[in-house]
């Protein structure tokens, strides 16, 4: 139930955003006050994104710095997201917009989002972490500008690895088997890990990691690459994982939403992101526990899937300097600070440190190794329903050939990515 | 003696079968919303929720502008249905009364207009009401609601009216009504149950309708134009399903439908006959 | 009431013209308002019919001759492509194979719907008033139920390991079924699916029956009964032909709402295991809204439309030909 994040900001936050108070530059003092009468910039967030003294805070900021304007922000809910951003780039009902990461590239490709390559440096580009920075790039071009992050780790309960005689987190995957081994032995754990055979993140995450790639491009064709051998080994890793669960291979983490299952407290652990923690009340937030996912060697955890947003500026904006100075303050290290207090990726290294939660302080060192899907407009057709790649993974985990599969999903793969745009 | 006490039984020990089978998954729906996380999710299914939460409720309730999509909805859906009956009325009685050139044709439009797939024709509506610029209001959606009833109501209540003898009508003409007064006086009044029937229709149809204000009305905020159906699937999003406040958004959902059967519920099953039958 | 012994006997094809005035003619004088009376209260209806549908039906038809994705909309470009959707499409093995599967999936449904809805409304008749009562509220309340809730229930109700359907075989001793997976086969997930249908799409069909049987004198029962009928020939010499137009109006209708369910195919199982629970209107959908690729969804709407009229045309003479007898 803890999709939303506002919980886990509490009182934090608001220290924080004090403490970061002094980079807020007021840039546009020069003009008179009339100038912005009447004008209104219309913001979407998506629901859960950010928390509501976050939004009270830009929003004063930004009518304290441009007088007269107005800022609507508006809460977007994921169900049909798609088809809400192209109709709302379409009929002009937004002038600045998150986007997920996954989804930035496709948007950038349309032409319905503001190139801001100009205004890169302006908005603290120079900081932004090349791996955070690539889903906002598309043929050299800046379309967008990372907001924040989060990637997977693993969520472990901690009586329960007490119970199996477990002292200390795993350091290598190998070490990782060892420990679900006791798990699985222990008495009153159902499970030693819940992970669903379709949970795809975290096996892209293992296959990047390792420096493999999900899609491949030839000159300016993409294909999938299930069949690449790097691809083969990060799934017979996955598969080893999901061994040791005995939740369904054919369903993803949403269904069962998994941190119900978890909230149980008979399972030993579950891949998961901050929000996914159990409630207090079924968990008590000292018994759970947070460590990312070992690698095969103890120097360098394991690859990890980086999901997030990007804000972009409507391309149709009326008000683009209005949307540029909003998205400015957005950005400014008081408020991503505030983000990074609730326990996610900031988009600058320098600011990892506000991020202090448990699940932040196992997530941020396994982001380094961490990657976004393929920069390609076409990538979204995969995500979408029916997803491929969760084809794929439930038909191998149940017994399927893995080489012959690949090949099929490689080859629906390539159609999705190779589709007219 | 024996046999007869079972010929006699029979149908009661189905009818409790049944009951169950048509119950059940309501009852799971009304339950679950009770129920504490923990055994919503449970090897052993619980179907007493002793131990029950009202958290579901209020997390239902207290979405953001709650009562303002319930106002929304109310006010789409009733004028949609009542739009769709004034229409239908009239153009039922042309059709099930009178003898005209292309009455044949227009029946035949109006079985066709039932088969229009209104879930793939979303984007063809958006782009229409983007062009007339009337995007985040609740007019569009009462028109195309109000149209995807009216072939319907149309349908079903020219059976109703094809089934008041004509005889009633003429008589009161004889005494001295005009047709149209005829019409009000006498077959009208026949034809509560059919009107009822098909606002109850109307009502579910328009009530659920979801792809189309998912796109046409993207607003949030106070005074936005969004309706129920986006509240009761906001519970279900890509990180995971809240089982328990869909459920209890889902049994807030269905009451006012409920209300609305058993209001007509005598007329209504009763009613369906003659439309039924004249079909 | 008249209407309590008229319908029967005005529905049989020799009746009509038992009918003592005929049409409201002779009533009405010729005159030119009254012949244009028709029209005037069609009027309404045709203009909605026209802007409301016909427009966005008209437009679907463009746009399913134009590449429209996400950057064509967004950017208000039109992008003519001539039949290059539908040359896709037609040739394409998927969409003939999906083509199949839906007739074959609405096929099955409409037959366990009508069965099981005549079954149900027979049932009603027999029963007492509570126990009857009570049967028609518990087939409401299924009625009733929102589509999402509905859908999320049945698909948790056959969880493989906290679904109460396959702890209940456990139960009964069946424990092969503990942990049995409905969803991992493309028959087991129709059957969820299907289950779901036609529970809720029974009471429509049901309460319909009923009413319609309610409707027929029992003086025909009598007859019958006196003639040494059995349950099956009553049904089939009185019931049935006395309720055919309520039969071939409620299969009408069923079809048209089975054929283009698909809000049941997504939330059960997305079309999978694999794409293989797809129907063309799921597929409509996915590559519509879902992938966005908006021509391309208007396409598959456009052959949909063409689809069901030809697999109606039996149906649209029927019921056609039921209007000369009105």
């Amino acid at each position: 139930m803890k999709r939303q994040l506002i919980a886990a900001v509490g009182v934090a936050a608001m220290v924080v955003g004090v403490a970061a108070c002094g980079s807020s530059a007021k840039k546009d003092d020069s003009t008179g006050a009339a100038k912005y009468n009447g004008k209104t910039v219309t913001a979407w967030l998506m629901s859960g994104s950010a928390p509501q003294a976050w939004q009270d805070g830009v929003k004063a900021d930004f009518e304290a710095q441009y007088p007269g304007a107005k800022l609507n922000i508006q809460i977007q809910k994921w169900d049909g997201i798609g088809a809400k951003v192209t109709t709302g780039l379409s009929d002009n009902s937004v002038d600045v917009l998150e986007v997920g990461n996954t989804q930035t590239t496709g948007y950038a490709a349309t032409g319905g989002l503001l190139d801001l390559t100009a205004d890169k440096a302006d908005l603290g580009g120079a900081d932004w972490p090349a791996n955070l920075n690539a889903s906002s790039v598309l043929d050299g071009k800046q379309y967008a500008a990372p907001w924040y992050f989060t990637n997977r780790v693993v969520i472990y309960n901690k009586a329960l690895w007490t119970k199996a005689g477990i002292t200390a987190t795993p350091k290598t995957l190998d070490e990782f088997y060892g420990d679900l081994d006791k798990l699985k032995t222990t008495a009153g754990v159902s499970q030693p890990i819940y992970l669903p055979g379709q949970e795809w993140y975290t096996y892209f995450g293992l296959l990047a990691g390792t420096g493999g790639q999900i899609a491949k491009q030839t000159g300016t064709t993409w294909a999938g690459n299930l069949e690449s051998p790097e691809a083969k080994a990060a799934f017979q890793t996955f598969q080893k994982l999901q061994s040791y669960s005995t939740a369904p291979k054919d369903k993803d983490e949403a269904t069962p939403e998994q941190t119900t299952v978890f909230a149980k407290g008979d399972v030993g652990a579950m891949i998961g992101l901050g929000w996914e923690a159990p409630d207090p009340k079924d968990i008590p937030a000292s018994d759970i526990g947070y460590f990312a996912i070992p690698g095969a060697t103890a120097d360098k955890p394991s690859g990890v899937f980086l999901g997030g947003s990007n804000l972009a500026i409507a391309q149709d904006t009326k008000n683009p300097d209005l949307a540029k100075g909003l998205l400015k303050i957005m950005l400014t290290d008081k408020y991503e600070g505030q983000m990074a207090a609730t326990g996610l990726i900031p988009n600058k290294t320098s600011l990892d440190s506000l991020a202090t939660t448990p699940f932040a302080q196992a997530a941020i060192p396994a982001s380094a190794n961490g990657a976004t899907t393929p920069n390609t407009p076409n990538w979204s057709n995969v995500e979408n329903t029916p997803n491929p790649i969760k084809d794929f993974l439930a038909a191998v985990l149940q017994g399927a050939d893995y080489d012959a599969t690949a090949k099929k999903y490689d080859a629906t793969m390539t159609q999705l990515l190779g589709q007219k745009q | 003696m024996r046999r007869s006490i079972i010929g006699r039984s029979w149908p009661n020990a189905i009818a409790v079968v049944l009951f169950v089978f048509f119950m059940f998954p309501v009852y799971w729906m009304f339950s679950t919303a009770f129920k504490r996380n923990s055994d919503i999710i449970s090897k052993t299914p619980v179907f007493f929720p002793l131990r029950g939460t009202l958290e579901h409720f209020s997390t239902a309730t207290g979405a953001a502008q709650f009562w303002e999509m319930v106002g929304n909805s109310f006010t789409v859906t009733v004028l949609a249905v009542l739009g769709s009956l004034v229409i239908a009325t009239l153009a039922s009685f042309a059709i099930a009364r009178m003898k005209f050139r292309g009455r044949k044709s227009f029946v035949l439009v109006i079985m066709l207009a039932q088969m229009a797939p209104w879930e793939v024709m979303t984007i063809a509506v958006y782009m229409i009401v983007r062009e007339k610029d009337m995007l985040d209001s609740l007019v569009p959606l009462t028109l195309f609601y109000m149209m995807m009833v009216l072939p319907f109501t149309i349908w079903t209540l020219r059976g109703f009216i094809a089934a008041v003898p004509k005889e009633l009508e003429e008589s009161a003409m004889v005494d001295g009504c005009t047709r149209t007064q005829a019409f009000v006086k006498v077959v009208f009044p026949l034809l509560a149950p059919g009107l009822m029937t098909t606002s109850l229709f109307g009502f579910i149809t328009a009530w659920n309708e979801l792809p189309l204000v998912l796109i046409l009305n993207k607003a949030t905020g106070p005074g936005s134009a969004q309706t129920l159906p986006l509240w009761l699937t906001s519970f279900q999003s890509l990180f995971g399903d809240d089982w328990g406040a869909t459920m209890a958004a889902s049994t807030l959902f269905a009451i006012p439908v409920l209300i609305i059967f058993l209001f007509l519920q005598r007329n209504a099953v009763g009613g369906m006959t003659a439309g039924a039958v004249k079909g | 009431m008249a209407v309590q012994s008229e319908p029967v006997r005005v529905q049989s094809p020799g009746g009509v013209k038992g009918s003592p005035l005929g049409s409201g003619r002779p009533v009405v004088g010729p005159s030119l308002l009254s012949r244009s009376t028709p029209y005037l209260l069609l009027l309404p209806a045709i203009v909605a019919t026209l802007a409301l549908l016909g427009w966005p039906l008209v437009k679907t038809f463009e746009l399913s001759f134009q590449n429209l994705n996400k950057r064509q909309l967004i950017l208000h470009l039109t992008e003519w492509n001539g039949f290059s959707n539908y040359k896709d499409q037609l040739t394409s093995s998927e969409f003939w194979h999906t083509t199949g599967r839906t007739i074959a999936f609405t096929t099955v449904n409409v037959v366990l719907i009508m069965v099981g809805g005549t079954l149900v409304g027979l049932l009603l008749n027999r029963l007492g008033k509570k126990m009857r009562i009570l049967l028609q509220a518990a087939l409401m309340l299924a009625w009733a139920m929102p589509i999402v809730a509905a859908a999320t229930v049945f698909s948790w109700l056959f969880d493989s390991r906290f679904g109460v359907v396959n702890w209940f075989l456990d139960q009964l001793g069946w424990h092969s079924m503990a942990n049995y997976n409905w969803y991992s086969s493309q028959y087991g997930t129709f059957f969820v699916i299907i289950l779901l249908i036609v529970w809720q799409s029974i009471p429509f069909v049901a309460f319909n029956m009923y009413a319609g049987l309610t409707t027929i004198p029992a003086e025909l029962y009598e007859a019958a009964r006196m003639d040494g009928a059995g349950s099956w020939r009553i049904f089939r010499w009185v019931v049935f032909p006395s309720l055919k137009p309520f039969f071939l109006s409620t299969t009408f209708l069923e079809i048209i709402w089975v054929f283009k369910s698909f809000a049941q195919i997504l939330a059960v199982n997305a079309g999978g295991p694999q794409g293989l629970t797809q129907t063309l209107p799921f597929y409509a959908y996915i590559q519509g809204t879902g992938n966005q690729h908006y021509g391309i969804g208007a396409t598959i709407a456009v052959l949909t439309i063409l689809m069901l009229v030809v697999l109606m045309a039996y149906y649209f003479r029927i019921i056609l030909k039921q209007e000369d007898e009105l």
